[in-house]
């Protein structure tokens, strides 16, 4: 999912950090005290996520764990993806510097899309099914919408959008299933022990 | 409560760290490796680990970003050229879905005589190899032994011969995954930035309760 350095054009680049640090701008401010251990912990699932890798087809891709950081904390996904991003590109070389903003983009929006479309359900009055279904949803999609981001991303540069995004969504198919499971195994988990953080969703 | 709140972190390091070795790993980023044996440039690519980079165009440029030559690599990753032209050059990888990679041959690796002087070396090496047998000249310098271009390029080939599999060894090392020192410092820079961030809030946090 990381666009490497030198792919794509300056507007593109430029267009998405300014979009992305909106985006960071509207996170930071709804950052509370009690929160950011938990933010930390995400943030640093997220990093490790990116080396469980899937060989697929001539490439390979690799687990990315937005959904989940989206349902928990929403608006909050995209400092704690740019963090985890910025750690990649530096000590990984996956992406690059000046692909951060646009990188951060494709998957935090995508989070924040979940958190909207699906935090409803993930919720500890939702019953059991609702709460499975939502919270697999959202792992699922929040994947999916990434790679059309991406491909969206390069499509813009002038590759032909279709053959672009359907091989990103073919090739993720195996890691939407893996996040959707992993996502509602998580969550059934936190409903378990910690349901606070489910519910701080809407306060 | 707290037990609670240590066995959500446990859990969530266990399904990371069992997935991490349970799965093999192939990193997510493209490398492509190059070098210059004689009159010929060598590429390798790959996704670092191991897979190689099958069927992906690599592009030649040289700096000032004229395009020389384009080619695929076949299913070992790799792809060979003759040096176009005597400059430096500039080897772009495209592997799919948004991934590039590049490496830059310095002119000073370019041997001008590989690429300028390969006709007139062989002919001349021609010339003197038959010279001596055929007719029995007088001794000349040419005919005496080897040329001295002929001495080069016998060296050139046996070190490119004998360098062989030291290139081929760098090509593998090179862009390698990350290491496991480079994951536990990622991490903890997380941590440093969740104090870091902690202090901050915690600071308005008494800022705000003393003003109000």
């Amino acid at each position: 999912m990381h666009i490497s350095e030198g792919v794509l054009s300056p507007a593109i680049l430029t267009g998405g950090a300014a979009l992305t640090a909106i985006g960071v701008g509207i996170g930071l401010k709804c950052i509370d005290y009690e929160e950011i251990p938990y933010m930390g912990i995400l943030t640093a699932g997220f990093f490790v996520a990116s080396l469980i890798h899937l060989p697929v087809g001539p490439s390979s891709v690799h687990l990315i764990l937005n959904g989940m950081l989206g349902l928990i904390l929403g608006w909050k996904a995209f400092p704690a993806i740019l963090v985890g991003l910025a750690l990649q590109a530096l000590l990984f070389q996956f992406g690059g510097i000046t692909t951060l903003g646009i990188n951060t983009l494709n998957m935090a929006l995508p989070a924040v899309t979940c958190y909207y479309l699906f935090g409803w359900g993930v919720k500890k009055s939702s019953g059991r099914l609702v709460f499975i279904i939502t919270a697999f949803a959202a792992g699922c999609c929040a994947v999916l919408f990434a790679g059309i981001l991406v491909g969206l991303s390069l499509y813009l540069n002038g590759k032909a959008f279709l053959p672009a995004a359907k091989l990103l969504v073919a090739v993720h198919l195996p890691v939407m299933l893996i996040e959707g499971i992993l996502t509602a195994t998580c969550a059934l988990f936190l409903r378990k022990v910690r349901p606070d953080i489910l519910d701080g969703l809407y306060v | 409560m707290f037990d609670c709140k240590q066995r959500f972190v446990l859990l969530f390091f266990l399904i990371i760290f069992v997935a991490f070795y349970d799965m093999p790993a192939f990193a997510h980023k493209v490398s492509i490796f190059a070098w210059v044996e004689g009159d010929t440039v060598y590429t390798q690519s790959k996704f670092s680990k191991g897979k190689r980079a099958k069927n992906s165009s690599v592009i030649v440029f040289d700096l000032e970003g004229n395009k020389l030559l384009e080619g695929k690599t076949d299913d070992n990753g790799e792809f060979s050229f003759k040096i176009p032209k005597q400059t430096a050059l500039k080897v772009v990888l495209k592997a799919s879905m948004g991934h590039m990679a590049e490496w830059t041959i310095p002119v000073e690796e370019i041997n001008p005589e590989a690429v300028s002087n390969v006709k007139d070396s062989y002919e001349t090496a021609f010339q003197s190899r038959s010279d001596v047998p055929g007719r029995n000249q007088p001794v000349s310098s040419e005919s005496h032994g080897i040329s001295r271009q002929e001495i080069k390029k016998l060296i050139d080939e046996s070190l490119d011969r004998k360098l062989a599999p030291i290139m081929n060894m760098l090509a593998d090392s090179y862009g390698g995954d990350p290491s496991l020192t480079e994951i536990i410092g990622g991490i903890g820079y997380i941590f440093g930035l969740v104090g870091v961030a902690m202090y901050f809030t915690s600071r308005r946090k008494r800022n705000h309760d003393s003003g109000s």
